[in-house]
């Protein structure tokens, strides 16, 4: 339990107490005969009764959360008026059902008399301070920091009348009523904020003034009650105890006085609030329609209705632009295409199509006069960014004089609202389609990195090591692994000229034409004829990309054919990156420089002359390091080329590490080399290295 | 990218400046396509500027090669950086075209 719900646990027992202490106090007061023997009751004790009582009733109402729920100003009022009206026909009735006693039981009824006024003083405070707090939603709504401070004061001023009345004696009667005065003074100031008025419609506003008027009747009741009381020879209570609870009145009646003069002096205006209101609305309704991601011609139908509605025109139309918009050509209101092509024809003669334009005498106009069309107004409204045109919208009314500043302003926040709402849609359209591109190109990079050997041939004559990263989703880098039989295992690597998807298309297509080449032949009358000889691959290659290639571009590769049951390789380099090779014998580092020319840059029978084989015959402890451009021609800080010096520099130092290590030395010192600078290219690495453990028999 | 012409009787002089990459060797393509260019009876590259050349770059001059041969233009190369010649010479290219170290042996031939 919070503090405050345990001091509201704490307070209504205790006000229950000071009320049932208020009437045994009055009763004695009234009749100090009552008892035997005879008690006088001291005029204080019967104040601070009442004054606990009051207390204690509006610091529970004050605790109390908020009873304004939004902008329910109504509710408030209806939940305000329904407590009094049930207070007031509650004092009004107790009131005649005394009089009825009291004139069929004259000896008991100054004691029933008695009771009723008390409870009539409990029903007014309560009703009181519920009117207060009521008021106090109403005052400090969206109010500022110094009308709160100002409220609080209002309530420790009033408290302090409370506590004045205990000692009433003592404070001379000016005093008194100077401090009266002051108070009113302040809530009528309190009085004065009636924000809340303009949130109303009209119809709302005309519920608030009777409304209001039902809260005044009934604190009228209990006034006019206890005034009555004050007057009566029959006085049961000293009469300082009404000084506050009059006071407290005054205030409550005074704040729904004014609430009612000012709701009532705007009754005129709602109806210009209300199309205020249904402006903003149609904005928000022509703003949301964007965000659900509606057609354009549903944008353009809401602005041509909201417009319409606003201004309140007698024949309209929206003409767009051809090649605006495919599924909708505008659309005419109360008015023929044929009369709306005659105003827009005269209008492009005098030179005003497709601006903003306001004209209120039409009339005066010979050209219109021409027309015979019975208006007399009409507005232009151009929809345009500052980009493009987009269209216009034509109003027209019969008087003349009927279109104003106010209706050309809010067209045009219509028109940019709507511009602006086709400009997102368009947007949104674009990057839809630059999604849908960019999920294709995910999928092609998935289907290319599938292209990609995952399992490397493992075999204990040799290891291979491989890396191979694309500069952009799909790359034009590819290698593959094929093993022949007898022992022999088939590398390729290549790149093709240019980047992108028709790149990655002469990738899979390498891919296919090195699969389809390296079958068996069945013709073949040796073995050795079974499967092409690099050079015969190229050539063969060259031949079937020479159909599809297009004319700039060409594609470089290298063929080894690795025999590692007898030791050696043979190799064919179109046009491809020298092969690094390291020769433990000669415990040395260099390039294979042979010849060759790349594919496709020779579409016919010459290719064969420009390709040779080489053979090798290798040791174990050799490293081949086979590698595409992207690898020699990755740019430094000063834009520097990697080269292939320091790629040599780089097998050097590591040729005696295991394939993996070497691969992930150049890499680490390639990355460090180009740090910070974009990758231009793909980059792709093999390292083979031939080991010393001896093969074992073939089967 | 910048590609200045030099033109005498019969021949042409390309000089050109800076890299040839994607987008400029759009712009040598268009010089290169041009109908009157197969007029003269030699086109002279003069690469002592061309400090980089892409393979986009090589395909401009691979996809005119055929069209030069078959008109009778002699396409010739000269004053090329060594870093250029490697690019060349790695694709085979130096098999195919006629790449020279000089402008005088240039315009001898």
């Amino acid at each position: 339990m919070s503090s405050a719900q345990k001091l509201n646990a704490f307070l209504l027992p205790l006000s229950i107490l000071s009320w049932l202490g208020l009437l045994a106090c009055t009763l004695l007061y009234a009749h100090p005969t009552l008892l035997e023997p005879t008690v006088a009751v001291p005029n204080w004790l019967l104040l601070l009764m009442q004054a606990v009582f009051t207390a204690t009733v509006f610091i529970q109402e004050r605790s109390r959360s908020d009873r304004l729920r939004g902008l329910n100003f109504i509710g408030l009022l209806r939940q305000l008026v329904l407590g009094p009206g049930l207070l007031a026909t509650a004092c009004v009735g107790l009131h005649l059902l005394q009089q009825l006693i009291q004139n069929k039981l004259p000896s008991t009824g100054s004691l029933t008399y008695t009771v009723i006024y008390t409870v009539n003083v409990a029903l007014f405070v309560v009703l009181l301070a519920r009117t207060n707090y009521a008021w106090r939603s109403l005052v400090l709504f969206r109010s500022t920091n110094r009308l709160r401070s100002l409220w609080t004061w209002f309530e420790v001023l009033l408290g302090i009348t409370l506590l004045l009345r205990l000692f009433t004696w003592t404070l001379p009667y000016e005093l008194g009523t100077a401090l009266l005065g002051v108070l009113a003074a302040f809530g009528a100031y309190i009085s004065s904020h009636q924000k809340w008025v303009a949130y109303l419609n009209r119809h709302q506003k005309l519920e608030a003034v009777l409304l209001q008027l039902a809260v005044i009747i009934g604190m009228g009741v209990f006034v006019f009650y206890f005034l009555q009381a004050k007057h009566d020879p029959e006085l049961v209570a000293p009469a300082t105890q009404n000084a506050f609870l009059l006071l407290n009145a005054f205030f409550a009646g005074f704040y729904a006085l004014m609430g009612l003069l000012v709701t009532f002096f705007n009754l005129p205006t709602a109806g210009v609030f209300e199309q205020k209101r249904e402006e903003i609305l149609k904005l928000q309704r022509l703003t949301q329609l964007i965000q659900r991601g509606q057609s354009s011609r549903e944008i353009y139908q809401m602005f041509f209705e909201s417009s319409v509605q606003t201004v309140d025109a007698d024949a309209a139309w929206l003409e767009l632009d051809p090649g605006t918009e495919e599924e909708y050509e505008g659309q005419y209101y109360h008015i023929l295409p044929e009369q709306a092509q005659a105003i827009q024809h005269l209008l492009a003669d005098y030179n005003l199509g497709h601006i903003e334009y306001l004209n209120n005498d039409l009339l005066n106009s010979s050209g219109f006069r021409n027309l015979n069309l019975a208006y007399g107004s009409l507005i232009v409204m151009p929809l345009r960014s500052s980009k493009r045109q987009y269209g216009a919208l034509y109003m027209l009314k019969e008087p003349t004089q009927s279109f104003d500043r106010e209706n050309l302003s809010i067209l045009q926040t219509f028109a940019s609202q709507t511009v602006l709402s086709i400009e997102n849609l368009q947007l949104m359209q674009a990057s839809l389609d630059t999604q849908r591109v960019q999920d294709e190109l995910k999928i092609a990079s998935a289907v290319q990195d599938s292209l990609i050997p995952k399992n490397l041939p493992i075999d204990n004559w040799f290891e291979i090591s491989s890396h191979a990263l694309a500069a952009t989703e799909v790359g034009g880098d590819f290698y593959d692994f094929l093993h022949l039989p007898g022992r022999r295992l088939a590398v390729l690597i290549g790149d093709v000229s240019g980047k992108g998807v028709t790149a990655a298309f002469h990738v899979a297509q390498m891919k296919g034409i090195f699969h389809a080449l390296m079958q068996e032949n069945p013709l073949a009358r040796n073995e050795r004829e079974k499967f092409p000889v690099p050079s015969k691959f190229m050539a063969q290659a060259n031949t079937a990309l020479a159909r599809c290639l297009e004319k700039a571009a060409f594609i470089t590769a290298s063929l080894y054919i690795i025999d590692y049951e007898h030791g050696g390789f043979v190799f064919a380099r179109a046009g491809h990156c020298h092969t690094l090779y390291y020769h433990s014998i000669k415990e040395e580092v260099s390039y294979f420089r042979t010849a060759g020319l790349g594919l496709g840059i020779i579409r016919n029978e010459g290719y064969e002359k420009h390709i040779k084989n080489q053979f090798y015959d290798y040791n174990p402890g050799d490293v081949m390091v086979i590698y595409t451009d992207g690898i020699v021609e990755a740019r430094g800080a000063d834009q520097e080329e990697y080269g292939e010096d320091r790629l040599r520099q780089m097998l050097e130092r590591t040729y005696y590490l295991d394939a993996d290590e070497i691969k992930e030395q150049i890499l680490t010192d390639l990355n460090e080399f180009s740090k910070g600078q974009p990758m231009h290219d793909d980059q792709t690495l093999l390292v083979i290295k031939f080991k010393a453990s001896q093969p074992e028999p073939s089967v | 990218m910048k590609i200045t012409q030099q033109s005498t009787e019969n021949s042409l002089t390309l000089s050109l400046d800076g890299e040839l990459d994607a987008s400029s060797s759009v712009v040598l393509d268009t010089e290169l396509s041009k109908p009157e260019i197969l007029r003269n009876q030699k086109v002279l590259i003069n690469c002592r500027q061309l400090n980089y050349i892409s393979s986009a770059g090589l395909g401009v001059f691979i996809s005119h090669l055929q069209r030069f041969q078959d008109a009778g233009v002699k396409l010739v190369f000269f004053n090329m950086q060594e870093k250029v010649h490697n690019v060349f010479e790695i694709l085979g290219l130096d098999s195919l075209m006629t790449i020279v170290p000089s402008e005088a042996e240039a315009t001898a031939i």
